[in-house]
């Protein structure tokens, strides 16, 4: 059993440590671009990769390196804005819903059904679609679905400590429901509800590069890797390293996060 | 036996009626339930499990409300009022000692955090329990059942209620710590004049300690009196029952 624990600890570690290499690469993208990712040039238009241009060069001539670099910024912050928020808000309302219950539970649990009974996609591109084009748009028609998993959870959990007896003791101390959700509640259901935030990173990535693929997220010439495939894939034939470095970066990014989350969650299973 | 039966009940609860529906099924759990607790008293409640005891408790503790009937705190009516408000004059012990504090919460935040007491008084009150000082610094896991029962107690001293609502809190317990526990509150009693409502289906254990019993069948009241008089005059078939399953073990 520990020698099993300390393997799982190892997986955490190393995934961590790729998370956060990834996350640091976001950070100071800005730095490390060795070009400006924004500026064309017609006499370097699709330049197969080099010693000058790593990744090559796209259909305006732009260095597909930097604008890989700086799209990671684009795909990794809106991604951990998204999280952030849709846990924040699953976890307000899953822990008012669990704790009160009542009509007010029953309204925002149909609710939440209502939405996971689309596919999340789908929802996303119609929302999408009535917003707009923009990564502002992209986000809200993700976070619209994407909160009920967060409170689903959180309700769950909520359910099943607010009848321990630490909990009656609390309100014969004389807390008020807020309190004992903020002392009690959220310290106790925070880890389940932070795993699945950790495994839905992913997830929430293909979301919004597969929005800006389809044009309905961050817009030209913003670099972001979703967008940038799209771009790129119109002279896939001539130039595929245009497409080949966005998704590979993509799917090492994605892999990582879900390798981390799956990495988390086991671990704590096993403890 | 009983020593207070010229004072006014601290507690007492009139015509208490509780009812919900499970499974299509009405369930009457507290059938025109009446009591008193006196000052400085220990109030036992028996029955077997189904018998309405845990949800007398609950109903004076105000976590559910009763469909009818009315609860008094010195002579005040409280009918209705949250254990928000119920916590300022009871407290409760609870079966699962482990349960009843925050798993997260190190045993001085736990103390602290409900009852608002310095470190002083903490230490003060573990002391009383028989408990020492450096178990503050552990989490409930970290603790025996013995140990956590007793930080619950000490954590009902500390906010200085006069009724304290005793739920199985032993039955968790090996039998040594039992016998350790019951000592405890009987001391406690004593010291502090704490009057007890100790919920438990163990008629023996309740006999023993009790200053006057109230034995529960199916959400009624069946036999109550001195401990004395009901186990010498059972008036209730089922009393009768229990008291045999006693002398036969």
């Amino acid at each position: 059993m520990k020698k099993q624990k300390a393997k799982l600890r190892k997986r955490v570690i190393i995934a961590a440590v790729f998370a956060g290499i990834l996350v640091l690469i976001a950070v100071f993208s800005g730095v490390l671009a060795p070009n400006d990712p924004y500026a064309t040039n017609s006499e370097l238009i699709r330049q197969a990769p080099s010693a000058q241009f790593l990744f090559g060069t796209d259909n305006l001539g732009r260095c597909v390196l930097s604008r890989v670099l700086i799209g990671a910024r684009t795909t990794i912050a809106s991604t951990f804005f998204l999280v952030a928020i849709s846990f924040i808000i699953g976890m307000i309302v899953g822990m008012l819903c669990g704790f009160y219950g009542g009509i007010v539970d029953d309204i925002l649990m149909r609710i939440a059904d209502l939405m996971l009974a689309f596919p999340q996609m789908v929802v996303a591109i119609a929302v999408a679609g009535i917003l707009g084009g923009g990564l502002g748009g992209a986000m809200i028609a993700l976070g619209i679905t994407m909160w009920t998993s967060f409170a689903r959870l959180a309700r769950s959990h909520t359910l099943s400590i607010k009848n321990e007896p630490y909990i009656t003791a609390a309100r014969l101390q004389g807390k008020n429901g807020l309190q004992i959700m903020m002392t009690h509640i959220m310290p106790n259901i925070l880890e389940p509800v932070l795993i699945n935030a950790l495994t839905q990173i992913g997830t929430t990535m293909i979301g919004i590069s597969g929005l800006s693929f389809l044009g309905l997220g961050v817009v030209a010439p913003q670099a972001e890797w979703g967008s940038m495939i799209s771009e790129a894939r119109a002279y896939i034939q001539i130039a595929p390293w245009a497409v080949l470095f966005p998704a590979a970066a993509t799917v090492i990014t994605i892999i990582v996060f879900n390798y981390l989350g799956d990495a988390v969650m086991e671990y704590r299973k096993a403890e | 036996m009983n020593r207070n039966e010229n004072k006014t009940p601290v507690l007492s609860g009139r015509d208490l009626n509780k009812e919900y529906t499970n499974r299509d099924r009405k369930v009457r759990p507290l059938q025109h339930v009446d009591f008193d607790l006196y000052p400085g008293e220990i109030l036992g409640i028996v029955g077997e499990s189904g018998s309405g005891k845990s949800t007398l408790l609950k109903v004076i503790c105000g976590i559910e409300k009763p469909e009818s009937g009315k609860m008094f705190y010195n002579g005040e009516e409280y009918t209705g009022k949250g254990p928000e408000k119920t916590g300022k004059f009871l407290q409760m012990v609870f079966q699962d000692a482990y349960g009843s504090f925050d798993p997260r919460m190190k045993m001085e935040k736990s103390l602290k955090e409900g009852t608002g007491a310095s470190k002083d008084e903490i230490v003060h009150a573990i002391g009383e329990v028989g408990l020492k000082e450096e178990l503050l610094d552990r989490r409930p896991r970290h603790l025996s059942g013995g140990q956590c029962q007793r930080m619950s107690i000490a954590r009902a001293l500390l906010s200085h209620a006069g009724v304290l609502l005793c739920d199985e809190i032993t039955s968790a317990l090996d039998v040594t710590t039992q016998a350790q526990v019951v000592k405890l509150l009987m001391e406690i009693r004593d010291m502090e004049q704490v009057s007890v409502i100790m919920v438990s289906h163990d008629l023996a254990l309740v006999s023993m300690i009790c200053d006057r019993i109230m034995v529960m069948k199916d959400g009624v009241v069946v036999d109550q009196g001195k401990t004395d008089d009901v186990i010498a005059n059972p008036s209730d078939e089922y009393t009768r029952k229990l008291l045999n399953s006693i002398i036969a073990v």
